[in-house]
């Protein structure tokens, strides 16, 4: 697996801290900085487990028909039009004519366009024949499957279970209401037996009469429109197909039938046509202030949104690469170009062995228009005073398996510039660094530079920027006994020059701030994944 | 405080309910009629009327609107691969469970927020929620699922029981459910629509079971072909040559759970089976106890075992009586087999043998051919698991061979009915019903009626255990649990049987295989819908309580609170939250409570209506329904 970074979102936790990452339950607090919000009154992220969530409109996506919302219901959440899935494999079907009965020559064009017509299926090659489907016109398929499924036994039952259900609650609603004045008047007028002691009820029971007392709880019996035992599927039959079996195929799989509620066949050749499920574009709000957070346009054409507040124009996106494993990629690469298969089985060796130390590159991009500051820390499951030394030590009961080191001072990161987006990767190195040093950050640049020529060797610290994009080096040492992967949690915290809290509306703005700028914290913590660390004597500890 | 359960209980003591069904299901009428429902009706594309209802299982989740045959959608709660999203037993490690907790609480939101979003979408704020509960679910699930409805926004929730929503799907109210779901199978005596809780029968032969049954039966018996190492010895090199058995990591949990589904089925009752033991046990000459039982989990922990440490295990437990009824159970490493010289362990493996070949005779089912991902991308193309006709036809047994500790499904429902008065066993003999997703095997109903006459038949369950002390003990009587079921033999009938046997009594005919054809997996659901269409369906929980509790309880946490004192008397240290929750394992209050109880419920006459909440979640309070029911068979027979 790659290695990632996952952002935190703190919904699930009361406190701010992060969980500690080897935890399995951690792993839902941390999202990717693409799914993850960022809402400007709270000034805070948003995930999508937490925000709260309105429907805006419904489509289908495979016509892109807006539905509109009076008819979803009828619809029951399905394309009503001429979109279906293939049963077998969900791929859309597509209505084609069907072949002319004979297959003689008569295969003129005159016949083509009269139909009838079928649903065929282009990857698997279903078709709705095999299941006694045709269609008199390519359109409104659904419109014209819909007199099956109004008669559909489950449905059908379903209305007579309830008119079934609806006399007898009316039924017991008055016996009650008589009872309770009975035994009201009853009450009322002989003083001993208004209370309600078993006897007494019982008492009255038998007086009211065998006949209402069996009316009231034994409801009438009710009679099934269609029996189970009489059903077309199921009992012996299904048996007797399961016992003379040959393929596994010929069974339909689970998630092909659990949806019917009515027995029915087992058989794959037996399935129906799957209208396809519509889906909605949503507009998500903050949980705690209810201001919306993303809200897409209407039309359901448009992948457009009038209002977008995505954490990934809020906070410093931020990549994990591993240099040794990329170098192996590419020599992999280079060495396997033509061979194909034999790559991927090699590929798991090229990882992190225990007792070792590699170095990493935390890749961070700025998309604020404001030159940001950033410093990394990273969280530490049990303080230690030498991380450096940490990992030598055996005792992996008691100490991290690993210890990491960054660079703990602030390193700045350049604003984001549209222009840069029109420029080429190669002539932006040369121009890039002047302009940098002409521009506000020009002291911090240079220091930083300077300490970096001084650090080159160490590989812990800034390695390289460009444009708005900052290249921190980091190290990792194992320890011997290191199992499992290497996971841990960073903090990482940046300030912002800013009055303005929506720094993303337009370039010019930032560029004459006049008013005093105004120094904002935001921090945020990550889980960083390295990947799994191999064990040393990999032959000798086994599972 | 006190306007927590007010509104439904107001509504229910309205109607002095001399039969629990009416008032129940009236009851609850009404309680859709409170004004807070009037008051949310707001505008949306559904109107209000339908509400959701989810059937939440550890493993599969039913959801969609009431007033429909079917439910929208039908998914995994957990991804395909995952486990259960909750299990039998908890850990006891407090940081462990704390865990645990986390990560269920997790997934439920994620699943029931999927259920708006994904499966319905439809807005949470706007719907109703029936949610259908087992009757055993842990209250801290119930907690934790009505929570986050909650900070979802919806309006109300209810809990309705599973077993009742299924006897309504089939258009009664009187039955015994049996419902045998993933983890356990629940069998409930209803009467007259009131679930008589304490009755409740369980046993962990279910699904899951299943599941780990058929992955050691598969390993020791099936036989898998890796892919060939080169196109052409897919040609050269014949099958027999390539076969080997199963490496266990070829039989991921997907694998398994495609063959469970797919692949197995329930075959009649082998009559030969107690003849079979029999000869087999004169021909090996008797003696000692023939074999060993253990659960199939030990045994697959054996399985990775040294044959000699195997060897160890199968003495210790041999001590153990063997029963017939588990003998089938017993997974053995049949590696073991040659090397093991131990005369014991060699009989019992070789009884073993002996008893799939036994099966192997019987069993017409075809052996299949299943594509598997192999373990090492080494060959070409994909594996090749031949599963054994007689596995897909017997790996059921299972469920249906009990032992000291777990009986099996039709001794459930025996000792179910065993528990019910005398009056009632006729009439709830006669309409068996069986649901939930295990029950969904071709063929499980039929044989689940011929289990509960052939356990009736049988003097005793386990007639191996009673040979063997008769050995010992000739003198010792017969311990016989069923006998004075016995009489009502002819009156056993499956409602949902898809091929009842013929009748041997006029009521039996009546009801055997007269329930609609639904599936047995989603007879709740069914149910559930009704229910919602009928406006009945449970108590309901209403927003606005549960949000005032929540205020209050951040006050002060140890804040005794005056309205809570019905459920503090039996339980203190639940949360307050899921005081409101309906719970009928923490309402002891029956009309002959001790006086401590009525005293607090202050006015007694309305005290001891308002002391049996009405509700299907709550318990039939046993004295009441027995007298109901002395009154009532009277009638009814």
């Amino acid at each position: 697996m790659a290695p990632s970074v996952l952002y935190h979102c703190p919904c699930l936790s009361t406190s701010s801290v992060p969980p500690p990452p080897h935890l399995p339950s951690s792993s839902y607090s941390f999202h990717p900085l693409n799914t993850l919000f960022f809402c400007e009154e709270c000034d805070a992220v948003r995930c999508n487990q937490c925000v709260s969530v309105e429907v805006s409109s419904y489509y289908c996506p495979n016509c892109l028909f807006e539905v509109p919302s009076a008819s979803v219901r009828a619809e029951k959440n399905r394309c009503a039009r001429n979109c279906f899935m293939c049963p077998n494999c969900r791929n859309t079907l597509a209505a084609v004519p069907a072949d002319p009965p004979e297959s003689s020559d008569g295969r003129i064009s005159g016949s083509v366009n009269e139909g009838p017509y079928i649903l065929y299926c282009n990857h698997c090659r279903w078709d709705s024949v095999e299941i006694g489907i045709t269609f008199e016109k390519p359109t409104g398929l659904a419109a014209q499957l819909q007199k099956f499924e109004d008669s559909a036994p489950d449905s059908l039952e379903f209305d007579r279970l309830k008119e079934h259900f609806d006399a007898f609650l009316r039924q017991s609603a008055l016996a009650a209401s008589t009872t309770a004045a009975a035994s009201a008047a009853l009450a009322r007028d002989i003083p001993g037996v208004g209370k309600y002691n078993p006897l007494a009820r019982s008492t009255n029971n038998r007086g009211y009469g065998k006949d209402k007392s069996v009316n009231r709880d034994e409801m009438t019996e009710y009679r099934s429109r269609s029996e189970i035992s009489q059903a077309a599927g199921g009992g012996e039959l299904d048996v007797e197909l399961m016992n003379g079996l040959e393929e596994v195929d010929e069974v339909a799989s689970l998630d092909q039938r659990w949806e019917s509620s009515w027995v029915s066949s087992m058989q794959t050749k037996d399935l129906k046509p799957i209208r396809i499920p519509l889906h909605s574009k949503r507009s998500k709000r903050c949980p705690a202030c209810t201001h919306i957070l993303i809200k897409p346009e209407q039309k359901s054409q448009s992948v457009r949104y009038k209002i977008k507040l995505v954490a990934s124009n809020y906070l410093p996106g931020i990549v994990v690469v591993l240099p040794h494993v990329r170098q192996a990629k590419e020599e992999l690469l280079k060495r396997n170009l033509g061979k194909s298969v034999s790559a991927q089985a090699e590929e798991p060796s090229v990882g992190m062995v225990a007792g070792r130390s590699y170095e990493f590159q935390l890749n961070l991009t700025n998309p604020l228009y404001d030159p940001i500051e950033v410093r990394l820390s990273v969280q530490r499951v049990h303080v230690s005073t030498a991380p450096a030394k940490e990992g030598v030590s055996p005792e992996k009961a008691k100490r991290p398996p690993f210890a990491i080191s960054l660079p703990t001072t602030k390193f700045p990161i350049s604003p984001f510039a549209e222009a840069w987006e029109y420029e080429d990767d190669e002539d932006m190195f040369g121009v890039e660094d002047d302009e940098l040093g002409i521009g506000p950050t020009s002291a911090t640049v240079k220091t930083t530079k300077d300490k970096d020529g001084r650090a080159r060797p160490k590989t812990v610290g800034v390695l390289e920027r460009k444009a708005n994009k900052t290249v921190v080096g980091g190290e990792i040492v194992i320890g011997k006994e290191a199992q499992g992967s290497v996971k841990f949690n960073m903090l990482v915290s940046y300030t912002y020059r800013s009055d303005d809290p929506a720094p993303s509306e337009s370039g010019d703005m930032d560029g004459h701030n006049a008013r005093a700028p105004e120094i904002k914290t935001f921090s945020f913590y990550t889980v960083v994944d390295l990947g799994p660390i191999i064990p040393r004597e990999e032959v000798k500890l086994d599972l | 405080m006190s306007n927590v359960p007010t509104t439904p209980r107001a509504n229910r003591t309205v109607h002095h309910p001399t039969t629990p069904a009416t008032n129940r299901l009236n009851s609850s009428h009404i309680t859709q009629a409170s004004p807070h429902y009037t008051t949310t009706r707001r505008h949306s594309l559904y109107g209000v009327e339908d509400r959701v209802v989810v059937d939440p299982g550890s493993r599969i989740w039913k959801v969609g609107f009431s007033g429909e045959g079917k439910p929208r959608d039908v998914f995994f709660a957990a991804g395909k691969e995952a486990q259960a999203l909750w299990k039998l037993s908890r850990t006891s490690d407090p940081q462990a469970r704390l865990e645990e907790d986390k990560m269920l609480e997790v997934r439920l939101r994620h699943c029931l927020r999927s259920v708006f979003h994904d499966s319905l979408l439809t807005d949470p704020k706007a719907r109703k929620v029936i949610i259908i509960e087992t009757p055993l679910l842990p209250m801290y699930i119930k907690e934790m699922m009505a929570r986050i409805l909650f900070e979802n926004q919806v309006p109300s929730v209810s809990f309705a029981p599973s077993h009742l929503l299924s006897l309504m799907a089939v258009g009664r109210i009187t039955g015994l459910v049996i419902d045998c779901g993933h983890l356990e199978s629940v069998a409930l005596p209803i009467f007259a629509g009131r679930p008589l809780f304490p009755r409740i029968q369980t046993t962990p032969l279910a699904g899951e079971r299943l599941t780990s049954h058929l992955r050691a039966l598969l390993l020791m018996f099936a036989t898998y072909l890796p892919p060939p190492t080169s196109l052409s010895a897919a040609i050269n090199v014949p099958a027999a040559n390539r076969a080997t058995r199963v490496p266990p990591e070829v039989l991921s949990d997907l694998v398994v759970e495609e063959i469970k589904t797919r692949c197995c089925f329930v075959g009649p009752a082998l009559d030969s089976r107690a003849k079979f033991q029999e000869e087999y046990n004169a021909a090996a000459g008797g003696g000692a106890d023939s074999s060993s039982a253990s659960s199939d989990v030990d045994m697959m922990n054996v399985d990775a075992e040294s044959t000699s440490s195997h060897a160890g295990f199968e003495s210790t437990t041999s001590s153990q009586a063997g029963e017939v009824s588990s003998e089938f159970s017993i997974i053995t490493n049949s590696q073991a087999e040659s090397s093991v010289p131990v005369s014991s362990t060699v009989r019992s493996e070789g009884y073993l043998e002996a008893l799939a070949s036994m099966y192997k005779k019987h069993s017409t089912a075809t052996d299949l051919k299943m594509r598997v991902t192999p373990v090492q991308q080494t060959g070409t193309g994909m594996g090749t698991l031949i599963i054994p006709g007689w596995i897909r036809e017997r790996a059921a047994e299972v469920l249906f061979e009990g032992d000291v500790d777990e009986s099996s499904l039709a001794e459930t429902i025996l000792n179910a009915l065993l528990k019910i008065p005398v009056d009632l066993r006729k009439t709830l003999a006669s309409s068996i019903l069986v649901s939930g997703g295990t029950a969904m095997l071709p063929g499980f109903i039929p044989r689940l009626h011929s289990e509960i006459i052939r356990s009736l038949l049988t003097p005793t369950p386990p007639p191996s255990r009673n040979s063997d002390s008769s050995k010992r003990r000739p003198t010792l009587p017969q311990y016989d649990k069923y006998s004075t079921l016995r009489p009502l033999m002819p009156y056993f009938a499956i409602l949902d049987n898809p091929s009842p046997p013929t009748a041997q009594s006029e009521r039996a005919r009546g009801n055997a295989g007269k329930a609609p054809a639904f599936t047995p997996a989603m007879l709740a659901w069914v149910g559930g819908s009704l229910a919602g269409a009928l406006k009945t369906g449970g108590s309901e929980v209403i927003r606005e309580n549960w949000d005032e509790l929540g205020e209050e309880g951040d006050e002060s946490n140890v804040h005794a609170d005056d309205a809570m004192d019905i459920s503090e008397l039996t339980t203190t240290a639940t949360p307050k939250k899921s005081n409101i929750l309906p719970d009928w394992t923490r309402s002891p209050l029956r009309p002959g409570a001790p006086s401590a109880i009525a005293a607090k419920l202050g006015a007694p006459a309305a005290g001891a209506h308002a002391a049996v909440p009405s509700t299907p979640s709550t318990p039939a309070p046993p004295s009441t329904s027995f007298n109901f029911s002395r009154s009532r068979s009277s009638v009814a027979t």
